[in-house]
């Protein structure tokens, strides 16, 4: 029984030191800082190498953005193993909002159908992070789930199929009353879409699933030293878009106006201890001892 | 459950040529390592030695992994000089002990752990998996128990009575699910919790172990040829005695690598009990002596970044020099290394050698004239490390065995500490092939020969290495004797004088070998490990034969929590060091001992701070140890 699995994944800026630049004014400046791989987004192609290692899936990941996004392709590629690399990118889509986006992402999904191996009864999960981390952009994976009429899951933690049955049982965290982390169990028949909680780890639990995750990482390395070669490009025409839903024209969102956050004033003072002072050392622990005497603590 | 054949515990050097071996000879086995990576819990003193020895037949690296070893090079250099120095202040006297170092041996070449078994484990995972084998990482063995703990092995006249007999064990992991195993190699190093679990033989004792400490410094690779006076194709290995111990049996060692060096010293952890002193002292110690100081010293940048400029503007400046600083190095790098330089000439990066140059100079003036950056005569430290060393000698197990669970390498204490000679990595290696063809036959008796233990001890026994823990060699005390027969005697007492010249004389030293072979040589250590040997002779023989070496370099040595903090850690909330006793004598030392201080006294009880723990097992003896869980605790990049 056959498990076709896709993972929709986004290029983010590296807000890492040494990597991140920033303009005078603060802002960050794109060109300068280097691109890879969303967090989150590696999170989801975890998901899509646990369907592989353990239910032998075959994987196709998805971006859209500029043709430098095949960077992310590459990185998700030497994550999960994928067996289909899929870029879109044209023109035409810049300046998308997620209702646009997820159009694009839509048809591409529904173009893997029509263009994987013969019996294929489509995508049967779909794979996205939590959000991305350069925008408050949750939305795109449940947008691309509604346009696909799969069911929706969020902060997913945990999955099993039942590939016989052809049902996902899976864990999200919800809150309920209040209450934080509840973790709430779903059944539910194939197809589906799940966005991964960050806080996701694959569950490799036997001795002869992690050694087989160890030969699949292998292969992922063999493969993406010649990422190229399942890499597939498709513009709007190769995805039969109509150019008026997808990029500006297709984007209902209107950035009215920009507001850069005031910083915060400061209302305590910090001091500075050099470790390797003994003298400096001696202060601050005199002086919480005195704080400590005024708290009454002994 | 899961059920398996071949179980190994422990991804170090020996754990590893048992996987290499026992998937050459086509049988599947599994290694189970608790590192997040294969080489990251590693540390080596320094030396792996491909051996020739005259009472018997050892596996070698080569043997084991082939030419391709050889030819690949994933050790660092092979080591044709070996000198002794003897210190006292600043004089040294060196004796070339060169002949030593070639005492039956192929070749020795200095090696940085996290390298070199990562390399293992590429060549030993690849063969695993062609037999449906492999290594996973990140997986902490807790528990070893037989399926049917009623049912012993038992002989039956001497014969197996197999009806009866089951053999196999259920491991437990704090990652995995419980599987079967039907035989375990333990190659979970000096600590290791197996032996302890199974109660397969006491946990070493201070008289047992050595305590050795290391920081890798950074050298660029021309520099270290010049320094050391070596070829391309050449290493450096200094050994000294003397003052630069502190007064502790041990000395202090320093190898080259290809483009750092291995400093540090190894010290009887009795003697370090008896007069304890910090060990990030003893490695100071050495880095302070002016011999070594003359050898390890390089140019190093010192940041300088004005403090009346606003916050921003200092941050600004700051990630400026630091790129530059980056960019000086590199440069440096390519430029000090031939294979570097010609493959970055080659990607056409640079035109010629002197564009490099041209380059690093520069650089080097901007730093100096737009960011007031001195330059100063300094050295980098890469790395700070330690570990317990098994004295094979004095702990070797007997039988390293129990039931169906065989010891390897420093899980069985075997270690050969002789003088000048130490060597842990080539017996792991020659103990791990043994194991691997013990289990090899036993695979072939359908995994149920109760005799399997016992075939390996014997293995083992007749290993040359078994022999050299056991007995001294008549021909390597004639080698050593000659080595330092080329040194005026006169001046050192007539005592001294007259032993050595007792022991030049071929009859009577081959005598008191023999004499002292059937005694029982462990009887002589504490005469022979003594600190008149270690400490009072080198120093007589530095103050009256050594050179005065004159140095005015001055190092900033970084503070103990200087080398911690660049220590990389995953760090496990839970301790996996549970203090027991708080309040005995050897506890207290721990303050003192423990490499990177995580033992302090509150209230007089001894407490831990595990955070800052390198795992080198110098506490374990009086504490509950355990290694941390998967993936967890330190994670060394040199090893």
């Amino acid at each position: 029984m056959s498990l076709n699995v896709a993972v929709i994944v986004k290029l983010e800026p590296d807000f890492s030191e040494g990597n991140i630049s920033y303009n005078a004014d603060g802002t960050l400046n794109r060109a300068e800082t280097k691109s890879k791989l969303g967090a989150h987004s590696s999170v989801a192609c975890l998901a899509a190498f646990y369907a592989k290692v353990n239910y032998g899936a075959n994987i196709s990941v998805a971006t859209m953005g500029p043709p430098m996004s095949e960077i992310a392709l590459s990185e998700a590629q030497s994550i999960c193993d994928a067996d289909s690399l899929h870029l879109y990118t044209d023109r035409i889509f810049a300046s998308a909002d997620t209702l646009a986006t997820a159009e694009v992402l839509k048809k591409g999904i529904q173009k893997m159908k029509e263009n994987e191996n013969e019996n294929n009864n489509g995508i049967d999960i779909i794979f996205s992070g939590h959000r991305a981390s350069d925008g408050e952009t949750g939305q795109t994976g449940p947008q691309t789930a509604w346009k696909l009429g799969y069911p929706f899951f969020g902060n997913v933690i945990d999955y099993h199929l039942n590939l016989k049955d052809r049902v996902v049982t899976l864990k999200r965290l919800v809150v309920l009353n209040g209450m934080d982390n509840i973790i709430e169990e779903i059944e539910s028949p194939l197809p589906v879409f799940i966005a991964l909680d960050p806080s996701y780890k694959p569950s490799f639990t036997t001795l002869s699933s992690r050694l087989k995750a160890t030969i699949f990482e292998k292969n992922a390395e063999k493969k993406v030293a010649n990422f190229k070669s399942y890499l597939k490009m498709f513009d709007h025409n190769s995805l039969e878009l109509d150019p008026k839903e997808v990029g500006l024209s297709g984007s209902p969102t209107i950035v009215y106006k920009v507001e850069r956050i005031p910083k915060g004033k400061m209302n305590r003072k910090a001091e500075i201890i050099d470790g390797r002072d003994r003298n400096q050392i001696k202060n601050i622990a005199e002086k919480i001892l005195i704080l400590n005497g005024q708290y009454g603590r002994s | 459950m899961e059920d398996f054949d071949v179980i190994i515990i422990g991804g170090g050097s020996a754990g590893l040529a048992a996987l290499k071996h026992i998937s050459a000879l086509g049988k599947q086995a599994i290694l189970i390592e608790s590192g997040k990576e294969i080489g990251s819990k590693n540390v080596s003193g320094g030396i792996l030695y491909s051996k020739n020895k005259e009472y018997g037949q050892v596996h070698n690296v080569e043997d084991i992994y082939g030419q391709k070893f050889l030819e690949e090079e994933p050790y660092e250099r092979r080591i044709t000089k070996y000198i002794l120095n003897a210190t006292s202040k600043d004089k040294v006297c060196s004796i070339d002990l060169t002949s030593i170092h070639d005492f039956q041996s192929n070749f020795g070449c200095s090696v940085l752990l996290n390298k070199l078994n990562t390399w293992f484990a590429k060549e030993a995972q690849e063969e695993a998996q062609k037999q449906g084998g492999g290594i996973v990482t990140g997986v902490h063995v807790k528990n070893i128990k037989w399926n049917n703990e009623n049912t012993p092995i038992e002989l039956d006249g001497g014969k197996q009575n197999s009806s009866t007999y089951d053999n196999s064990l259920i491991v437990e992991t704090d990652e995995l699910e419980e599987f079967r195993s039907r035989a375990i190699i333990a190659a979970d190093g000096v600590n290791s919790e197996i032996a302890s679990l199974l109660r397969a033989r006491e946990k070493f004792s201070p008289d047992q172990l050595y305590q050795g400490v290391k920081v890798v410094i950074k050298l660029p690779e021309e520099i270290i040829e010049k320094r050391f006076e070596i070829g391309p194709d050449e290493g450096a290995a200094h050994l000294f005695s003397g003052d630069i111990s502190l007064n502790q049996v041990g000395g202090g060692f320093l190898y080259t690598n290809r483009d750092s060096i291995s400093i540090g010293g190894v010290y009887h952890l009795s003697s370090l009990l008896e007069n304890p002193v910090e060990p990030d002292q003893l490695v100071n110690s050495l880095i302070n002596n002016p011999l070594v100081k003359d050898l390890i010293q390089d140019e190093v940048p010192i940041k300088n970044i004005e403090k009346n400029l606003s916050k921003e503007e200092q941050t600004k400046k700051s990630f400026t020099i630091s790129k530059l600083i980056r960019t000086w190095n590199e440069l440096r790098e390519i430029y000090y290394s031939p294979k570097n330089r010609e493959k970055t000439i080659a990607n056409g990066k640079f035109k010629s050698i002197e564009e490099i140059k041209d380059k690093i100079n520069t650089t080097r003036r901007r730093l100096v004239e737009e960011f007031n950056t001195k330059f100063v005569t300094n050295y980098v430290e890469l790395e700070y490390s330690a570990k317990v060393v098994p004295d094979g000698k004095r702990c070797m197990m007997n039988k390293p065995y129990y039931k169906n669970v065989l010891f390897v390498g420093d899980a069985a204490g075997r270690g050969i500490f002789l003088g000048p000679r130490i060597e842990g990595l080539n017996v792991g290696m020659d103990d791990a092939v043994r194991a691997a063809k013990t289990i090899i036959k036993y695979i072939k008796n359908n995994l149920t020969d109760p005799n399997i233990g016992e075939i390996y001890s014997q293995s083992i026994h007749e290993s040359p290495y078994t022999r050299d823990m056991k007995k001294i060699d008549k021909d390597y005390l004639k080698v050593l004797l000659k080595a330092v027969k080329k040194i005026p005697l006169e001046d050192l007492g007539a005592k001294n004088n007259f032993l050595i010249r007792c022991m030049s004389n071929d009859f009577l030293r081959n005598f008191a070998v023999s004499t002292i072979n059937k005694v029982g040589f462990y009887k002589f250590l504490s005469f022979v490990e003594s600190p008149k040997i270690y400490i009072d002779i080198p120093i007589l023989l530095a103050e009256k034969l050594g050179r005065k070496i004159n140095t005015s370099t001055k190092f900033d040595i970084p503070e103990l929590s200087e080398r911690i903090s660049k220590l990389k850690y995953y760090e496990d909330n839970n301790s996996h060091i549970i203090v027991t006793k708080p309040q005995i004598e050897f506890m207290k030392k721990m303050t003192v001992l423990c490499p990177t201080k995580c033992y302090s006294i509150e209230d007089q009880n001894v407490v831990i701070q595990h955070e800052g723990c390198i795992e080198c097992g110098t506490c374990s003896k009086e504490t509950s140890w355990k290694h941390p869980r998967g993936e967890k605790g330190i994670f060394f990049k040199y090893g």
